[in-house]
């Protein structure tokens, strides 16, 4: 295999659809399980269409749904998508030239899109496949949430779908190869314990702050040089 | 959901792309170590979330349907099963382990 020959992934026709349906079926549970738990119909979908964050709509649900207050709630979803902003690190050495541009797709910048767009030899392809994903997920998501929050309406009982299994399983699926590597899988079940401990122990929002002492843990116990010699992933 | 809610969480994660992408990214790609550190805090935080969707039922911990289908989902990531079966094997154990 000759490296200059290796362009990197291509969004193909299969990947895209196979996206446009995860996305679907993400912003499908997403409305109806907000629906289920009492949020109005009108106010599911601005918030899933503004937000575009499953993960910290969740983080913010859990924290009231456990009794938790307001702020509380919103930090522990606020922390979670700290994941975003490592995402839009990840993507700056893939970033086009141009203001506009650079603005545009680091604030789209999501897992599935970065991912691609890293793995680009050419910036101008980068650009493309970043696009193109980006396009795949929001024609998805906004037809998903669209359909869910009618859905939401008629669905009824959605525990008994095993609806509310949908998300951890989702998040498991995206963090699977940060938690396949050492540090990573260091970091998940150091946090993962600390927030398991605190749930009962803690005011609500506090064990999903607090499960970032993983990060302490996973960077003291690191076997990884201290310097590397480049910061890409 | 609040408004107040919505709102804050609007700032919050698309101002958090803004922040990595332009303010805190160009500082943090000249430290290794912070940057090594950054790159861990998803795996921690939405492990934590993870667990709480999976066992909290509010303040208390409870092992039902939903770890099973969770659990499974964990077998299929392992595993490196596509996306879609992931999830679809976590719903579809927890509905039948509820239907029994």
């Amino acid at each position: 295999m000759q490296r200059e020959v290796d362009a990197g992934p291509r969004l193909n026709f299969a990947d895209f659809v196979t996206l446009v349906i995860t996305f679907f079926s993400l912003g499908v549970t997403l409305q109806v399980l907000l629906i289920d738990i009492g949020t109005s119909q009108v106010r599911a979908f601005i918030a899933s269409s503004v937000i575009f964050s499953a993960t910290s709509q969740f983080a913010y649900l859990a924290v009231k749904d456990a009794g938790g207050s307001e702020w509380p709630a919103i930090l522990a979803g606020v922390i979670v998508a700290t994941r975003f902003g490592i995402l839009a690190v990840s993507l700056r050495p893939r970033l086009p030239e141009g203001r506009l541009r650079r603005l545009a797709a680091t604030v789209n910048a999501f897992d599935p899109n970065v991912a691609i767009a890293v793995q680009q030899a050419e910036p101008k392809a980068a650009e493309r496949e970043f696009w193109r994903t980006t396009a795949a997920m929001m024609l998805g998501w906004f037809s998903g949430v669209a359909v869910g929050t009618f859905l939401g309406d008629v669905l009824g009982d959605t525990s008994r779908l095993g609806l509310d299994a949908v998300f951890p399983a989702a998040l498991l699926a995206i963090m699977g190869n940060l938690l396949r590597t050492r540090d990573g899988r260091t970091a998940g079940i150091t946090g993962g314990l600390l927030c398991l401990v605190l749930i009962p122990l803690a005011p609500p929002g506090l064990p999903i702050i607090l499960s970032l002492g993983g990060v302490v843990v996973a960077v003291a116990l690191s076997t990884e040089p201290r310097l590397s010699k480049s910061g890409t992933p | 959901m609040t408004t107040l809610s919505i709102i804050a969480l609007t700032i919050g994660v698309w101002g958090q792309r803004l922040l990595g992408g332009f303010v805190v990214g160009p500082w943090l790609e000249r430290q290794p170590t912070l940057t090594r550190a950054a790159k861990l805090i998803p795996a921690a935080v939405v492990t934590a979330v993870i667990v709480q969707l999976t066992v909290a039922d509010g303040r208390t911990l409870v092992a039902d349907a939903r770890l099973a289908g969770v659990l499974v989902a964990g077998v299929l990531v392992w595993r490196k099963a596509p996306f879609l079966v992931v999830v679809l094997g976590a719903a579809v154990t927890t509905a039948l382990l509820r239907a029994l």
